[in-house]
């Protein structure tokens, strides 16, 4: 039947956050209301500062072996 | 040697069969195209059952989310129908001149009752989420139209056998189906308010501004612009106001900063998403000449002639990518785009814009998840 598989998959995002008080950048899944070049409060994971800036907002690609079949066409 | 009669009774019925096969031909020279319409309509059946599963999905995820937002004073799955279905008349193009005010008077109108339409319906949202939502809707209507074409082709095909517009949405169906599958993940993106590949212009032209000292103020409707100096040279950077998803109006504003700057504008630089063709890495950077801006061509024209009047060139840098990765959640190699584009941009301005200039620097795309910088 049409839908399988790979197709019904839904792309889940990740968010990614720099910490404003030591800017080590980390990431986690996408959650409703974030938005790029926001500011949220969450905890930091490697200083413990609370104000986070989100600097990006995407699908991360698994690195492809179809980037290098393509340099041969 | 032989035995007798039962070879010759094998023979004699296989000629039999061929015969028949060959009477049907003859007498009914339709037959294979027959069968071959009844093999296409299989499989378009198929396919738009596929088709219609998707729609509905997409339309009760819609409901689901207006839901939320809604006051519960009205009959949503009957408001979202009569939305599905509405529609707009393009102008009449037998005498042209002035189609393209006229056109552009249309849409306005268009869209601002298809947002109040949403607004109506979600009283509880806020005027981002309202445009997200109204976003959203359009999801749904885009989906909705493709099934219910291919569903006229289908029965049309079918009442008429005619194998020749069976064909014809036959031959359409594998990108058709692609771009169902785009709806449908650009419906989550939307739900949720993710940024698409198609903010990837706005994205680069806030990127370009960040952290930097600017003036920031609406210069037309969903519109912003960012002003600064970099270089000795000041930079008017357009872009639609984030994170509600819309597209502002970008040719109002690059006309209203001519009309103020006038002569000193030298030049507009425009940043956007372009289809890539088959085989192109998604993500690519390319520059090139033109207004680099998609939709119905109202901003394109208006942004073309405003350039001619006062001779601006006009730059494009465009990023390629699918027309499916362009309203699903933005991937990592358009983010990364994005940031190539910035240095891009700002190398042409040095390259040619001499100091005491000024230049508009153009995002163009869907702010949905995007931010001010
Ligand atoms: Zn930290």
């Amino acid at each position: 039947m049409f839908p399988s598989g790979r197709e019904r998959q839904i792309l889940n995002p990740l968010t990614f956050l720099r910490c404003l008080s030591c800017s080590t950048i980390n990431s986690r899944p996408f959650r409703e209301g974030d938005y790029v070049f926001g500011e949220v409060e969450e905890k930091c994971p490697k200083c413990g500062g609370d104000r986070m800036r989100i600097v990006g907002i995407y699908v991360k690609e698994p690195e492809q072996r179809e980037k290098r079949q393509k340099q041969t066409l | 040697m032989q035995i007798a009669g039962q070879g010759d009774l094998l023979t004699s019925l296989i000629q039999l069969v061929w015969l028949l096969f060959l009477m049907i031909f003859i007498l009914y020279p339709n037959f294979s195209q027959r069968l071959q319409l009844s093999y296409i309509l299989r499989d378009l059946e198929r396919k738009l059952y596929g088709l219609k599963r998707i729609r509905e999905e997409v339309r009760s995820r819609v409901i689901e989310t207006l839901r939320k937002y809604s006051d519960g004073n009205v009959d949503l799955e009957k408001e979202v129908d009569q939305i599905l279905l509405s529609f707009a008349i393009t102008p009449e193009s037998m005498d042209p001149y002035g189609i393209v005010y006229k056109l552009e008077h249309i849409v306005n109108t268009w869209e601002d009752t298809f947002e109040e339409n949403v607004r109506r319906l979600c009283p509880k949202a806020d005027r981002e989420r309202a445009k997200t939502l109204t976003n959203l809707v359009e999801v749904a209507r885009g989906i909705d139209y493709l099934y219910r074409v291919v569903r006229h082709y289908y029965l049309l095909g079918k009442k008429t056998s005619n194998i020749y517009i069976v064909l014809q949405i036959q031959m359409l169906m594998p990108q058709l189906m692609e771009i169902a599958e785009a709806y449908r993940q650009a419906c989550y993106a939307f739900m949720q308010g993710q940024p698409v590949g198609d903010g990837v212009g706005v994205l680069a032209a806030a990127k370009l501004v960040e952290g930097l000292e600017k003036k920031t103020y609406e210069v037309a409707k969903d519109t912003i612009v960012h002003e600064l100096m970099m270089d000795g040279k000041k930079l008017f950077v357009l872009r639609a106001a984030g994170p509600g998803g819309t597209v502002g109006k970008p040719a109002d504003g690059i006309i209203k900063i001519i009309e103020n700057e006038g002569e000193r504008v030298k030049a507009i630089v425009m940043i956007d998403a372009a289809l890539k063709l088959e085989g192109e890495d998604t993500g690519k950077v390319v520059e090139g000449i033109g207004a680099a801006i998609g939709g119905i061509g109202v901003d394109k024209f208006k942004i073309e002639e405003i350039a001619k009047k006062y001779n601006i060139p006009l730059y494009a840098l465009v990023i390629y990518e699918s027309i499916g990765e362009a309203i699903t959640p933005m991937k990592e190699s358009i983010a990364k785009a994005a940031e190539e584009v910035v240095e891009r941009v700002k190398s042409i301005i040095r390259s040619k814009v001499e100091e005491g200039a000024s230049v508009i620097i153009a995002g163009i795309g869907n702010t949905v998840g995007i931010g001010l910088s």
